[in-house]
């Protein structure tokens, strides 16, 4: 489980989370939607301490994360797929997937076979430049990256962004299937609200920083009000 | 063939080749810090020296040879971590010339310290192999024990930093800190380390071309050997790209080739103003180098 | 400012001109170095009146620079007829430098780009005004000197045709190559140059006959040369000090200076970026040119190993100790330069260093050194920045 508690962040004169407290539970999928400056990828770059708190409580079942490094962060099992997914284009991607697997306790040829089970296309590409996959390709070679070190909580930053709608589903069942085969707790930050509300079960809302709504997802897809002015998902 | 072997020609090309090596692993000296941490160390060439007055004029004369290099590479290598973590690191996010500046500050209190313990005049290195040329029919090859004594070394070298950064989980590391930092971070790596591990790196292959070139004895060490070995291999950095390894060999051996032609058929003053002519016809093609996968930039 | 405020500053000056002139009356014996010095205290007193009055400097911000440049050109030219042949030298071997200084300040400070070369590029003024000098004896020196500036011009150009489309350390690292190769290339043109021996003037610059009309007969020759080569140095240095801050405050400057700030957004606002950048550079090596011309003059001869790669480094050195990018710092690093060896030469003394042992031998390049490294870490801009930031500090 994943405690955000009352956590304030800025950079320089911008408040760009202000007092934000949630919970992540664990074995489920979490949502964080908003628009645009909401602040949510600056809430997961707080989780693993890419950004640091001015005040406010980062903890995961009960081990304080704030004040750690990213580095150590990391090795207590948060995974982090950043915005823009974070490909290393001129890497392979085994070379990605090896990088990822550097802080995984078991041998590496398991770890890979799990990812390439998974993922099958990207045991197909095994060879290939991360440079050539298309942009699927890389979300979902970012995840197993992510997943390959075999976190307990894993953190989303819009995988949908720029993909076709038809992938974004694919992915979404996918990450929806890892959660309840796994038992991994997930963090997904997701502007696009639809597709993340179909398979989250708790929903958090950011507006400028500030929580706005936090309630079971099906509650806030059924909320018009927030729909309207916090997600603009106009019908 | 052996009439072909002692020809000027070949003379000057194997000639070339062994200077060439020298600048290679100069600039790969310099590419090794460049693209992790986009800071061109002007200091390279005076760190490598301090590294070898510490491994053969603190050492007694009389010790042996090899130890004095594997002292002058621990030293050189400690120097470089120190001076990530002492000067580079307050640099990171700078203007680009406060680097450049600190560098070249560094490199003028080294030269200064240097000549103040040991003074200017120069100090000549045991020689661990002949350095007369090999004889074929009585004439000489253009080639002695002692110049393929550098051509191995350099070889050897770029063999294990090649290995090194290509096949080694900690190679792996290494890249990935210098290419995208943050990314790093978030799968564990820990970059600081790498940065600093990368000058160490840097400034061992250093050390081990200063005492290649101090142990020529026409060459000799003093303050400020490495100045002109420094310019060289830099020109061969840039020309061959400061973000890449191979462009790195690859310029300094063909530097190296052209330049003892030029040395050879013209006139040895005009060896370094043809590097330079080199320099800015290539920078004004290429300006990232030739071999460079660097895009411009854009706002 | 009101008119009270206005009458008032210039009663305070009028009252201050007649007490700089009784004073230079009282200390000078000869009647005809009393005029002289009359004379340049009316200046100053025009001057200061001009630059005190009221929206003089706003209104005329060129004759301002100009007031300026000549009251300090005219205080300098006054005082050093008093000093001794050894504070003069110092002084025009200062002024010099400075000229050197202002011009890599201004490459800094308009476009972001450094030189590690610009003593070789003074190295080529010297040559020039030598090899000149050597072949045509009846040049008047302003002449000659201005064939330095485009000597070194040109060169500069040549070097910094990449400049084009360079960034910092790349450039950097060229003129760092152009200044270890500078021995070579002297050598290469040895006929020309007199290679490893350097150049003598074929003739010494002295005093021309109007000014020594001015000393009395008693004077030594040496000390009336010793005058005349500082001043011939300081008021160089002050044309070039006026051209330079217009240079700075002029369009082309500021626009310059946008470019240092962000390049892609500079040439997106319409600005060449690419000639901004050379002009920068051929300025730069102009300057330095001009300085190392001044020093052949000063030395009367030039030798190579005067300009050697040390040389660009104290350059740069000097240049940023004092405040890369300001005019300011330029002026204090040729006043540091000036006065360096008395400094040091003091430190030996006073520390018991044998004055001929290594390390006292190395004590400027390891003081400089490290000011160099502790300055870019800790005050970038140097002693000019200090300076500003704490008067900033005290008006608020």
């Amino acid at each position: 489980m994943i405690r955000v508690d009352g956590v304030s962040v800025a950079y320089g004169a911008v408040q760009a989370l202000r007092d934000v407290s949630l919970e992540a539970a664990t074995g489920a999928i979490t949502a964080v939607l908003g628009a645009n400056g909401a602040g949510k990828t600056t809430l997961l770059r707080t989780i693993s301490g890419l950004a640091t708190p001015r005040s406010g409580t980062v903890s995961m079942d009960e081990v304080v994360l704030t004040g750690k490094r990213t580095e150590d962060i990391v090795r207590v099992g948060v995974g982090h797929v950043p915005e823009g997914r974070g490909v290393i284009a001129e890497f392979t991607v085994e070379e990605n997937l090896r990088l990822g697997a550097m802080i995984a306790p078991g041998p590496l040829g398991e770890a890979l076979a799990q990812q390439y089970e998974w993922f099958p296309v990207l045991g197909e590409r095994r060879k290939q430049a991360a440079a050539t996959l298309s942009g699927g390709e890389r979300q979902m070679l970012a995840m197993a990256r992510a997943l390959i070190a075999g976190p307990s909580v894993l953190l989303l930053d819009e995988p949908s962004l720029g993909l076709a709608p038809l992938v974004t589903a694919q992915l979404m069942h996918t990450v929806a299937d890892l959660c309840s085969t796994t038992g991994l707790t997930v963090i997904l930050v997701e502007q696009n609200a639809r597709s993340a509300l179909r398979i989250a079960e708790r929903a958090v809302v950011l507006y400028l920083g500030r929580v706005v709504a936090d309630d079971e997802a099906a509650v806030v897809a059924r909320d018009d009000q927030l729909r309207q002015y916090y997600l603009g998902m106009v019908e | 063939m052996s009439a072909l072997l002692t020809s000027r020609n070949v003379a000057d090309l194997l000639g070339g080749v062994t200077n060439g090596v020298i600048y290679s692993l100069v600039a790969l000296s310099l590419v090794l810090v460049w693209r992790s941490t986009r800071i061109l160390n002007f200091a390279q060439g005076a760190m490598a020296m301090i590294a070898t007055y510490i491994g053969f004029a603190i050492l007694a004369p009389s010790t042996n040879y090899w130890i004095s290099m594997a002292v002058a590479i621990v030293a050189g290598m400690v120097l470089g971590g120190a001076t990530e973590r002492v000067i580079v690191r307050a640099l990171y996010g700078k203007p680009e010339i406060n680097p450049v500046v600190a560098m070249v500050g560094f490199l003028l209190v080294l030269e200064s310290v240097a000549a103040a313990i040991w003074s200017t005049s120069s100090r000549g290195l045991p020689t661990p192999f002949s350095m007369v040329d090999w004889q074929l029919n009585h004439k000489p090859v253009a080639m002695s024990p002692f110049a393929l004594y550098e051509i191995i070394t350099a070889v050897v070298v770029m063999s294990i930093i090649a290995v090194l950064f290509e096949y080694t989980k900690l190679g792996l590391q290494l890249r990935a800190a210098a290419i995208a930092p943050e990314v790093s971070r978030l799968l564990g790596v820990r970059v600081g380390r790498m940065l600093t591990l990368g000058w160490m790196l840097s400034s061992g292959v250093g050390a081990i071309t200063a005492v290649l070139v101090a142990s020529n004895y026409f060459t000799g060490l003093t303050p400020t050997t490495m100045d002109g070995v420094f310019a060289f291999g830099f020109i061969a950095a840039a020309i061959g790209g400061l973000d890449s390894p191979v462009g790195a060999l690859v310029s300094g051996v063909a530097m190296g080739v052209v330049l003892q032609f030029v040395g050879d058929y013209l006139n040895s003053n005009a060896i370094i103003l043809v590097a330079l002519g080199m320099l800015v016809v290539s920078l004004m093609l290429r300006p990232n180098g030739l071999f460079s996968a660097e895009r411009q930039r854009r706002v | 400012m009101g008119p009270v405020q206005a009458n008032q500053r210039f009663v305070a000056t009028t009252v201050l001109s007649v007490l700089v002139v009784l004073t230079s009356w009282l200390g000078v014996a000869a009647p005809r170095d009393a005029a002289a010095l009359s004379v340049a205290a009316v200046i100053v007193v025009i001057g200061v009146s001009l630059l005190t009055a009221s929206g003089f400097r706003r209104d005329h911000p060129v004759a301002t620079r100009a007031v300026l440049s000549l009251v300090t050109v005219d205080v300098l030219v006054a005082a050093s007829s008093f000093w001794s042949a050894t504070v003069n030298s110092n002084l025009a071997i200062g002024a010099a430098m400075s000229i050197v200084l202002l011009g890599l300040s201004f490459l800094t400070g308009s476009s972001g780009q450094i030189s590690i070369g610009n003593g070789a590029f003074m190295g080529v003024g010297a040559f020039t005004v030598a090899i000149w000098a050597n072949h045509h004896t009846s040049t008047p020196i302003a002449v000659v000197l201005l064939l330095a500036v485009v000597a070194g011009g040109l060169v500069g150009l040549l070097l910094g045709l990449p400049a084009t489309r360079l960034r910092g350390p790349y450039l950097a690292g060229m003129t760092l190559a152009f200044a270890v190769a500078f021995g070579a290339i002297l050598n290469l043109f040895g006929s020309w140059t007199g290679g490893d021996s350097g150049l003598q003037l074929p003739y010494a610059v002295n005093a021309p006959p109007w000014v020594v009309h001015f000393y009395s007969s008693a004077t030594s020759s040496l000390t009336v040369n010793s005058v005349w080569l500082a001043d011939v140095a300081i008021v160089t240095t002050g044309v070039a000090l006026f051209f330079m801050a217009n240079l700075f405050a002029s369009r082309t400057g500021r626009a310059m200076r946008l470019v240092r700030d962000n390049d892609v957004a500079a040439e997106l606002v319409g600005i060449s970026l690419p000639r901004a950048r050379v002009v920068a550079f051929v300025v730069s090596a102009a300057y330095a040119a001009l300085g190392g011309g001044l020093w052949t003059i000063i030395n009367n001869a030039v030798t190579p190993s005067t300009y050697g790669f040390a040389l660009s480094i104290t350059i740069l050195s000097l240049v940023v100790i004092g405040g890369i990018g300001t005019i300011p710092g330029a002026i204090i690093g040729g006043v540091i330069y000036a006065f360096s060896a008395n400094v040091i030469s003091w430190i030996t003394a006073h520390t018991g260093l044998n004055p001929q042992g290594n390390v006292a031998s190395q004590l400027n390049g390891i003081i400089f050194g490290v000011l160099l490294v502790v300055t870019i870490l800790f005050a970038p801009m140097g002693i000019a920045g200090i300076v500003r930031r704490w008067f900033a500090r005290r008006s608020r």
